[in-house]
């Protein structure tokens, strides 16, 4: 089954070398980092692209992309012929590791808040319970690798009162428990799961007894944990140093990467490589950082914008020395090119770009530990990047309410820009004129109101969501936020 | 007048004994492709977020960029500093490109043409802008388009203008001499004539006559699938291949449904292009032998079969053959939400095209193309005679071909 290697260790709160295996699947070195999907695709990787183009050993799936319409409907990734039923349903190649979870990686705020029974989740169609006995039947029928347990965390809440953090606790605790006794009672020769134990954003005294118990009653039926907060590895029982960490702590830059394994974290999830890839940024950073110029006296940017049209007759690649089929078939000038017509293939070729960027950073990292230069080497990497990417400058993918960042939430402004206006009196009046002088423009009858092209933004405004996230998230009262003020 | 020099190699391989049909090689700069064909358009340097080699896998050695497009971005100086749009888009087979004048006509809908260019505003600032026969060819020249065509003066066909239509033919004609004077690189980009006249078969033959004796590497029917009956567009298509040179390729600009597709390669013709396979792809809909499906519809979301049994395309072949199994119900699930779900579907119907096309010129070359042609439309049609188009039986009958009897 699911084992963990660990090559090098320096102690607590120190970087390490491992390695996560599996039968029949490639294993991940660690650090690491796995993929992270939207509806089972990375973004803009169509899987053909996935198999030649990005060289990932697994990625973390979200149940809440596949569940619309429970419970009133079975959903239909549940329906398909096993075995390996989520495998097959996205495509994904045999041999890449999946990580199942309950929520998207970051999840957006669910109004519904979690009850002692299920966790609030949210579906491209609206916000759904999800209850921990779904979640234990959604894991045996759909067949990953590894699965992460609930964890009662509400999401873009400020300030999390005591009371509802040993709810969380409490929770939690529950919850884990669950899903080991059902994955206890699957058959000897039924497919089985490694399961990861959260360990959640809070003190380690509000959850005190959830770690307890997951040292005395749950270690040996856990393969791994789930770190929401990567600064309170400081608090995790010696007894579950030898489990690989997952990290749902989203780093914001590579500099967060480098904290998180400087603590000894093992595997991550990346979002904002596909929020780099989605503002036009390639990024364009080694590990470790190469020799500083010392005349240079500004830092490097940690990624190129490629909306810029100062890349418009570049024919260099994103970064040099890059391997990636971006940059070895591809320049700048098209890149930028295809970004300024509004081309998807813009931001196909920086994902691309972007993953094997990250590729070759933990590959840096885990030569960096092994030659025992870790420290020198981060420090050097501050002093020669700047600390935060680039700002977005252009205009991103058309985005579904699923897709929404937190924060994005709470700004008034349209999400997605019009893509066509109604013309006034005064230019339909103009348009008749011209068409009753003979040069009508020509179009069939069946496309003759289909909206044009040019005028659309990467995909079409159809199946527009009807997810109001934000105004849900106001009017909404918490019970928690009550009992927070009392 | 001088014969033009030409860069490429029509090479007729076969003819079908009862249709029009014709099965060639046409050697180009970039290599050769097999008529007929069919040419995916890749507007601006790209095909709808597929890569080249993506494009490449699904068989394509030809497709379409536009003039305009390029002309507004990345520019013609642009174009030149990198070395032409095979340069920029890293496309290392065959690209054709239209004049820019369909473009002018059909986005901007105030162009105004005078016997200098298309009049228009830029729609950057506004600014008057003219697109001349020079400038046309001088941007395909830096563009370096293996297929590049002239510039004509294009108007719906269902104008009932004719003395309108008179000059505008006319008008191309002198505009073709234009070009071919302007044209840098005969050697090596081929340059093909558009022959314009509307629904008007005398026009149509007049331009004909004019166009053919201008002796360009290749021939366009142009000004066509602009909202004309079917029937009329057949007639259209019928005369002027009647009077066309059998050693040269022919090509019908705009078209693309299937069915056209088959009915004009039975009236001798070669090339096609059109931007609903790939359009209609993002729409969520497949093209297949049995029609069109729109997998945004609730009824594929449990469909666990590909998005057309047997198709050989990289989504619907098996994982076991090399290809990614993709089902009905993953597009259902990922498209018009996920950009991957366009790419796929367009990976699919740019394949059924072009395998359309490979299908057909096999029957060509056995001589099997009126089954070819009765078998497709009782597959179209699921065996309901009665709902065969009028125009595509009529059309065929004209050559030979009976789709209702037997």
């Amino acid at each position: 089954m699911l084992e963990f290697t660990i090559l090098k260790a320096t102690g607590a709160l120190a970087p390490r070398l491992g390695r996560l295996s599996l039968p029949k699947r490639k294993s991940i070195p660690t650090p690491g980092f796995i993929g992270n999907t939207s509806r089972g695709v990375i973004p803009h990787i169509s899987q053909d692209n996935f198999s030649k183009s990005l060289n990932l050993n697994g990625v973390y799936v979200a149940l809440e992309d596949f569940i619309e319409k429970i419970p009133q409907k079975t959903p239909p990734v549940f329906q398909h012929e096993g075995p390996e039923t989520l495998r097959k349903f996205i495509a994904l190649p045999q041999d890449t590791l999946i990580v199942l979870g309950p929520r998207r990686n970051p999840p957006i705020p669910s109004p519904l808040h979690s009850t002692n029974k299920e966790l609030g989740v949210l579906t491209s169609v609206g916000f759904k319970a999800l209850s921990s006995e779904y979640y234990a039947a959604a894991a045996r029928k759909l067949q990953p690798d590894i699965v992460v347990g609930l964890a009662d965390i509400p999401f873009g809440q400020e300030a999390i009162g005591i009371k509802r953090k040993d709810k969380m606790s409490d929770r939690t605790e529950v919850w884990t428990r669950d899903i080991i006794a059902k994955k206890a009672t699957i058959d000897k020769d039924e497919p089985s799961w490694g399961i990861f134990a959260p360990i959640l954003p809070i003190d380690r005294d509000l959850q005190s007894w959830y770690l307890e118990h997951l040292v005395d009653d749950m270690a040996d039926k856990i393969s791994g944990v789930a770190i929401y907060d990567a600064y309170l590895l400081d608090d995790l029982s010696e007894e579950l140093h030898h489990l690989p960490r997952l990290s749902f702590h989203a780093p914001v830059s590579p500099h967060e990467i480098l904290r998180q394994v400087g603590l000894g974290m093992d595997i991550f999830t990346v979002p904002f490589l596909t929020d780099a890839t989605d503002a036009g940024i390639a990024l364009n950073f080694a590990f470790p950082a190469p020799p500083k110029d010392t005349n240079a006296s500004s830092r490097q940017d940690l990624g190129l914008d490629m909306w810029s049209d100062t890349h418009a007759t570049s024919v260099i690649p994103l970064s040099e020395g890059c391997e990636c089929y971006a940059c070895t078939k591809h320049h700048r000038a098209y890149i930028q090119h295809l970004l300024a017509a509004k081309e998807m293939l813009g931001w196909v070729l920086i994902q691309i770009h972007n993953h094997a960027i990250l590729c070759s950073f933990f590959a840096g990292i885990r030569a960096s530990i092994e030659a025992d230069t870790f420290e020198a080497d981060v420090a050097s990497f501050e002093r020669y990047y700047e600390s935060a990417l680039p700002e977005k400058t252009g205009q991103g993918p058309r985005v579904r309410g699923y897709q929404f960042k937190p924060e994005e939430h709470a700004k008034p402004e349209k999400k997605n820009q019009r893509v066509f206006t109604k013309y006034d009196d005064d230019k339909i009046a103009e348009l008749r004129l011209a068409a009753a002088h003979g040069q009508q423009p020509g179009a069939k009858p069946e496309t003759r109101d289909a909206i044009d092209e040019e005028t659309l933004v990467g995909l079409l405004g159809l199946g527009e969501l009807n997810v109001d996230g934000a105004r849900q998230v106001e009017s909404l009262k918490l019970e928690d936020d009550v009992q927070t003020s009392q | 007048m001088a014969p033009m020099p030409s860069a490429l190699k029509f090479e007729l391989l076969g003819k079908c004994s009862v249709t029009k049909a014709r099965a060639a090689e046409l050697h180009l700069p970039h290599g050769p492709v097999p008529l007929p064909i069919f040419m995916p358009v890749a507007t601006q340097a790209s095909l709808k977020g597929l890569t080249p080699d993506q494009l490449e896998d699904q068989g394509c050695r030809l497709c379409l960029n536009n003039t305009y497009h390029l002309g507004l971005k990345p520019g013609q100086a642009t174009l030149d500093a990198i070395g032409g749009a095979h340069k920029l888009q890293s496309w290392p087979h065959n690209i054709l490109t239209d004049s820019g004048g369909f473009q002018m006509v059909s986005l901007l809908k105030l162009a105004k043409v005078t016997e200098e260019g298309v009049r228009f505003l830029s729609p950057h600032d506004g600014s008057p802008m003219l697109l001349t026969p020079e400038h046309s060819m001088s941007l395909q020249n830096s563009i370096g388009s293996d297929i590049m065509m002239q510039l004509d003066d294009v108007i719906v066909t269902t104008s009932p203008d004719l003395a309108r239509m008179k000059e505008a033919m006319e008008r191309s004609v002198r505009w073709l001499d234009r070009c071919i004077q302007a044209h840098k690189y005969p050697e090596r980009q081929n340059l093909f004539c558009i022959i314009q006249g509307g629904l008007d078969l005398d026009l149509r033959r007049q331009c004909t006559a004019e166009m053919v004796a201008r002796d360009t590497p290749g021939i366009a029917i142009g000004g066509l699938s602009g909202g004309e009956a079917k029937s009329d567009y057949c007639k259209v298509v019928d005369t002027c291949t009647g009077l066309l040179p059998e050693k040269k390729p022919r090509y019908v600009m705009g078209i693309g449904y299937p069915e056209d597709l088959v009915v004009s390669v039975a009236l001798g013709a070669d090339m096609f292009d059109c931007v609903w396979p790939t359009r209609t792809a993002r729409f969520g809909n497949a093209i297949t032998a049995s029609g069109m499906l729109n997998l945004r519809n609730v009824i594929h979301s449990e469909d666990f079969g590909p998005i057309e049994e047997g198709c050989r395309c990289t989504c619907c072949r098996p994982t076991s053959e090399g290809g990614l199994g993709i089902t009905r119900a993953y597009v259902y699930h990922v498209t018009a939400k996920e950009t991957a779900g366009a790419h796929l579907l367009t990976m699919h119907n740019v394949h059924y095209q072009l395998n359309l096309m490979r299908q057909a010129r096999e029957a060509i070359l056995k001589d099997r193309y009126p089954q070819f042609l009765k078998d497709f439309f009782n597959k179209l049609y699921r065996g309901q005679k009665e709902k065969y188009p009028e125009w595509a039986v009529e059309a065929l009958r004209g050559v030979g071909v009976d789709l209702i009897s037997d």
